[in-house]
């Protein structure tokens, strides 16, 4: 486990060096930051690499054998009903734990002066997902082709663009880049590559895809039809 | 004296971990009694990992709230403050730039795609073209924050584009393309550039935080969508048609 979390980390701050490099120069170069503030800085960004490195690590040790038990067990257990409830109810789940939409609603509250509900937020961006990503494994099931959901799935979203109101509209399209984060990205895979794997004649490797690009329509459309129905 | 800013609000943080993972494990708690019922050896080893993940959870959402979102802010008002906007536009493109060159899993996206094209489209390739995406994206954001552009006006010929690409592109890059879309919009795009971008909106007179700050997130993650979907269609033109 150590050995991994060191593999982790090392690769974390391969990722983010470029960006705290900028930061820390700017914060000098046009800051004129104090040394405390910098130092601050500088261990608060030790905070996340260790952070993302210990939560990756968790993930593949805990979350992600258990999206792919959840993900090979629903389909074997042959009961239609089984696989949509479970399934929503793991990408419901999912959602609400994962790191990135914390951040946003955080944000959020910050940015609004609570004037946007970010308890509530969070609960329709994680029901859309469950119910998108049920979509998705049942199209994997019954193996109708991927870029007909999508062409549908962003012709929705074009229709209710024009009519959400601005505010949320901003929100609802980065809700859809903020919810594939730390967490989703590798449990909706494992739930993808379970489901594919189970069912004979499909390939988990092109099957498997599109789970992930589905989570992330799933928050535009459901926020959008939350903006439209109730300005 | 800089350890007690550094561990300001952690509580907070606890419990929001708690909420975040709690609902998950009593689910899987479910499922395990009822249906999977794993050697209990194997479930020790998972509540473990659980626990890690939690643990580190905490320090990533503690770290962000003490460094990048107050970095992010502080740079975006003094940015607005010394003038010179336009700045913020050359400066999106070398972000968007490092961050996505920078980033892991572009390169496990362009090994997958290199894997579906046979070894035509080459994982440089994809790495190069990604970066270049993401980096004209947040320097659009940018523009758009500085000119106050509707978001409407970007969004909408971009989602039409995705349907219209669609339908020209080869069919194992489908997947791949959607998927991709969250490969850019990494822990970084969203804790820095988001709050970035909310400093800018905040100190520009008639921009309002929320509408024109958020916003950014969504044109990232179209950029590696639009580029994957080209790509699909440069393979199969090249493949030649079969069907």
């Amino acid at each position: 486990m150590l050995q991994e979390i060191r593999e982790e980390v090392l690769e974390v701050v391969r990722a983010v060096f470029p960006i705290i490099l900028i930061i820390v120069i700017l914060e000098v170069g046009v800051l004129r930051a104090a040394p405390s503030d910098l130092l601050l800085f500088l261990l608060g960004s030790g905070m996340v690499v260790l952070g993302i490195a210990l939560f990756l690590s968790g993930v593949k040790g805990g979350l992600l054998p258990i999206g792919d038990a959840i993900g090979s067990e629903l389909p074997a257990r042959g009961s239609l009903a089984l696989v949509i409830a479970g399934t929503f109810f793991f990408g419901l789940l999912t959602i609400i734990a994962e790191p990135n939409i914390r951040i946003l609603a955080g944000m959020l509250d910050t940015a609004s002066g609570g004037g946007i509900p970010s308890g509530s937020l969070i609960l329709v961006i994680a029901a859309s997902v469950g119910f998108i990503v049920t979509v998705g494994v049942l199209r994997i099931i019954y193996g109708f082709p991927l870029a007909y959901l999508f062409a549908a799935g962003y012709g929705i979203v074009l229709l209710l663009a024009p009519f959400t109101p601005p505010d949320l509209l901003a929100v609802a399209v980065d809700a859809g880049g903020v919810t594939t984060g730390l967490l989703v990205i590798p449990v909706i895979l494992a739930l993808g590559t379970g489901v594919s794997s189970v069912l004979a004649g499909r390939s988990p490797l092109t099957d498997g895809f599109g789970l992930v690009g589905l989570a992330a329509l799933g928050p535009v459309i459901g926020v959008m039809l939350v903006g439209v129905i109730y300005p | 004296m800089i350890v007690a800013p550094l561990f300001e609000g952690i509580n907070q943080v606890f419990l929001e971990v708690a909420q975040a993972l709690l609902p998950l494990l009593i689910f899987f708690g479910v499922f395990q009694v009822l249906f999977l019922k794993l050697p209990r050896v194997y479930v020790i080893n998972l509540v473990r990992g659980i626990l890690v993940a939690a643990l580190g959870m905490a320090l990533f959402l503690q770290g962000v709230n003490v460094a990048f979102l107050p970095a992010g802010r502080a740079i975006g008002e003094a940015v607005t403050a010394y003038g010179h906007l336009w700045l913020l536009i050359p400066f999106g493109f070398l972000l968007g730039f490092l961050t996505t060159y920078a980033e892991p899993a572009v390169r496990v996206l362009g090994y997958q795609v290199a894997e579906s094209s046979s070894g035509y489209i080459k994982e440089s390739l994809i790495v190069y073209t990604l970066s270049i995406a993401v980096a004209i994206s947040v320097a659009l954001g940018m523009a758009r924050l500085v000119y106050g552009i509707p978001l409407l006006y970007i969004i909408i010929p971009g989602y039409l584009l995705v349907i219209v690409l669609l339908f020209f592109t080869d069919r194992d890059f489908v997947g791949i393309a959607f998927d991709s879309g969250g490969v850019a919009t990494g822990p970084m795009a969203v804790t820095f550039l988001l709050s970035l971008a909310v400093g800018v909106a905040a100190g520009i007179e008639g921009r309002n935080p929320v509408t024109d700050g958020f916003g950014l997130i969504a044109l990232i993650a179209l950029a590696p969508i639009l580029s994957v979907l080209v790509l699909g269609i440069l393979y199969r033109r090249t493949r030649g048609e079969e069907a």
